[in-house]
């Protein structure tokens, strides 16, 4: 029992840790741009977790934290399962070519529309999660590099379609033409972002954490996930879990980059993406990947980079990159954590000492 | 026919070959990375710190210090240095994190090549002002040099010289690499060490000092060919200016079964593809993105075909 509240405590103090040592690296950054440390983070945490002004900074940042929720939620499946699939980027912008093409090119009642573009996007989602899967399994390729060759070519294939079979006009920027209204997904507060999508993650989060751990199939997923061999002894045949886990979580990526063009974006432009999916797999490295972690630091990252955006940049003018200085500093020192680790425990035996003694006595 | 030959001209050529340097040198890298089994993929991010680092310094030395006051070309050449100097330097970090502390390297370098392309950008920012590129008039290119005697040589003398000293120190450490793998001690122990760790170890071969030279020497030649992409094929500083060229040196190494030769010449096959690619564009009018679709089509395919046949190389070793 004990050493149980251990683990969990340091579980949530190796994070927290690295936060504060984050924004202590980052500070330096910021005296160079020549602000106070102190302000610039006033304005950050104010422009991204704000209550104020006509649309709320915080329900913004619960918008932009919807799809890196999902991709998040994408990565967590496929560190789970063993493997160390980032391509959930790629999976995000060929979920967002599908809804854009099949956005305009279907003709259909609304809601049905809206039902086959999700599904027809979670589906070539999925598909695009099991090229790296099925390249991994039954010919031993590398899934990070192939997922880093994925994604760039989901990036050109984006820049193609945009360029050329779904432009709407001739016009400076390459984008698709404006959905039509009926099929856009409602927003609760106009102009926030902050929409059903939102709901959507938010329950596919609970979903997820029941299939994990309290179905067969997720004690098979996570059997093979701590170790393929251990999981033939068992009767579990690794190879079909780890299709069928990064099929959905290609599901999922894919479900994130189409309700972005139906909810937020109504059509799609080169750039679309800017990282989107790729913070996914920072979200689910930071969050321990479990559900309830990849929530927190989801609105955590898009907060963040919102703050540092609407806050930083246009109040303060230092620029928004520090954003993601920030994040890729606590990712750092995530990774680091076995450096500061025995201090932690060292601190957290000294606090507790004085009540062991009593109870043993 | 005969059209499609006009493709192969002189200066396709040259310019394969400048394309491929960068990735010439992050494969060569990764090749000795992985004989030494630590993966190392943050050579991309390494490769924009060097970049910016590199111009950054020179134009430090170029403006700020006699030497390069009296002389704009040295400061070029110590921009370079600096760059591979603070390659290695990150090289040291990595080793030293994962030796002494047992951090995760694939984690470590999904950090350093988040924060490099982030830094690079903010920096850019904060001292020059410049949101997407930066470029200073007073700072030199890194000098071609053509060495009259081989460009004497007929047909091949003119594709064989007139680049920049970057581009001859990587065929020179593909040589030398090639020769210390097979023929010095310390190469047959990383060769040691690539075969199979543990065996190492008990053979008494320190397999810490194999993982930190991989390390310091990927960073060094990861930073040198930063440098070579802002101050030595132009002279400026963009947002994510090496765009994955190391993690094309990554898939080159693995290409090239983690070899110095196979690693250069998968490589250098690399930089054919763009080159060619380049040059596709200007005399076709297939689209540029399908164009450059294809090298990445063809990793992913090359990758298959290695991985497999080191797949069925490892079942048959077991079932001995």
């Amino acid at each position: 029992m004990k050493r149980m509240s251990k683990t969990m405590a340091l579980s949530a103090l190796v994070p927290l840790c690295a936060l504060i040592l984050g924004i202590l690296v980052t500070s330096i950054f910021i005296f160079l741009a020549g602000t106070s440390p102190l302000s610039a983070f006033e304005v950050l945490i104010s422009g991204a977790f704000g209550t104020t002004g006509k649309v709320w900074p915080l329900l913004i940042t619960l918008g932009q934290a919807t799809p890196l929720i999902l991709t998040g939620l994408a990565a967590m499946y496929s560190f789970r399962v063993g493997v160390f699939c980032i391509a959930q980027e790629g999976q995000y912008v060929f979920g967002a070519i599908t809804a854009a093409w099949l956005g305009v090119a279907l003709n259909l009642p609304p809601f049905l529309h809206v039902l086959v573009v999700l599904a027809a996007s979670m589906v070539v989602g999925g598909i695009y999660g099991l090229i790296p899967a099925w390249l991994k399994v039954k010919l031993g390729v590398n899934e990070i590099i192939s997922s880093i060759m994925l994604n760039s070519i989901a990036a050109l294939v984006l820049e193609y379609m945009v360029a050329f079979p779904l432009r709407a006009d001739q016009g400076q920027k390459a984008q698709s033409a404006v959905l039509d209204r009926a099929i856009w997904l409602p927003q609760f507060v106009q102009g926030s972002r902050w929409g059903i999508s939102f709901v959507i993650a938010i329950t596919l989060v609970v979903i997820s954490y029941l299939y994990i751990w309290k179905t067969p199939k997720g004690y098979e997923l996570r059997m093979v996930g701590q170790s393929a061999r251990f999981a033939r002894y068992g009767g579990v045949k690794a190879d079909p879990t780890i299709l069928q886990t990064l099929f959905l979580s290609g599901m999922i990526a894919g479900l994130a980059g189409s309700m972005e063009i139906l909810g937020n974006y109504h059509r799609i432009m080169t750039g679309f993406s800017s990282g989107l999916g790729f913070d996914g797999l920072s979200v689910a490295l930071l969050g321990q990947s479990h559900p309830l972690g990849v929530v927190i630091v989801a609105i955590l990252l898009a907060g963040i980079r919102q703050g540092a955006q609407l806050g930083l940049q246009i109040n303060l003018h230092v620029p928004r990159e520090l954003g993601g200085v920030l994040i890729a500093m606590v990712i750092l020192f995530i990774a680091a954590e076995n450096v500061y680790r025995p201090y932690l425990e060292k601190l957290y035996d000294k606090i507790h000492a004085p009540k062991k003694e009593l109870d043993h006595v | 026919m005969f059209e499609f030959l006009s493709l192969f001209n002189v200066n396709v050529i040259n310019s394969s070959i400048r394309l491929a340097t960068p990735i010439v040198l992050a494969a060569l890298g990764a090749a000795m990375c992985n004989k030494a089994g630590v993966l190392n993929l943050a050579i991309d991010g390494k490769m924009l710190i060097g970049a910016f680092t590199g111009i950054v310094a020179t134009y430090f030395f170029r403006n700020f210090t006699q030497v390069g006051i009296a002389h704009p070309i040295l400061a070029t050449y110590l921009g370079v240095l600096t760059a591979m100097v603070v390659g290695g330097l990150f090289g040291l970090f990595f080793a030293w994190m994962h030796i002494k502390y047992k951090v995760d390297l694939v984690i470590l370098a999904i950090a350093i090549n988040m924060l490099a392309l982030e830094v690079t950008v903010y920096l850019m920012r904060v001292l020059f002002k410049q949101a997407g590129t930066w470029s200073d008039p007073s700072i030199v290119q890194l000098p071609s040099i053509t060495v009259g005697w081989i460009a004497a040589i007929p047909f091949f003398g003119s594709f064989l010289t007139g680049y920049n000293m970057i581009v001859y120190v990587s065929w020179i450490l593909a040589v030398v690499l090639s020769i210390m793998m097979y023929k010095t001690r310390f190469g047959r122990h990383i060769q040691a060490v690539g075969e199979n760790i543990e065996a190492a170890k008990a053979a008494g071969i320190s397999v810490q000092r194999v993982q930190y030279f991989a390390l310091v020497f990927s960073g060094v030649l990861a930073g040198m060919a930063g440098s070579f992409l802002s101050v030595g094929h132009l002279t400026l500083f963009t947002r994510n200016m090496s765009n994955g060229r190391g993690w094309i040196g990554n898939a080159a190494a693995l290409f090239g079964f983690n070899s110095a030769p196979g690693s250069f010449f998968a490589a250098l096959f690399f930089g054919f593809a763009d080159g060619i690619a380049l040059r596709l564009q200007n005399v076709t009018d297939l689209p540029p993105y399908i164009v450059q679709l294809m090298p990445n089509i063809l990793t992913i395919v090359i990758l298959a075909f290695v991985s497999y046949r080191a797949k069925l190389r490892e079942l048959k070793r077991t079932q001995q």
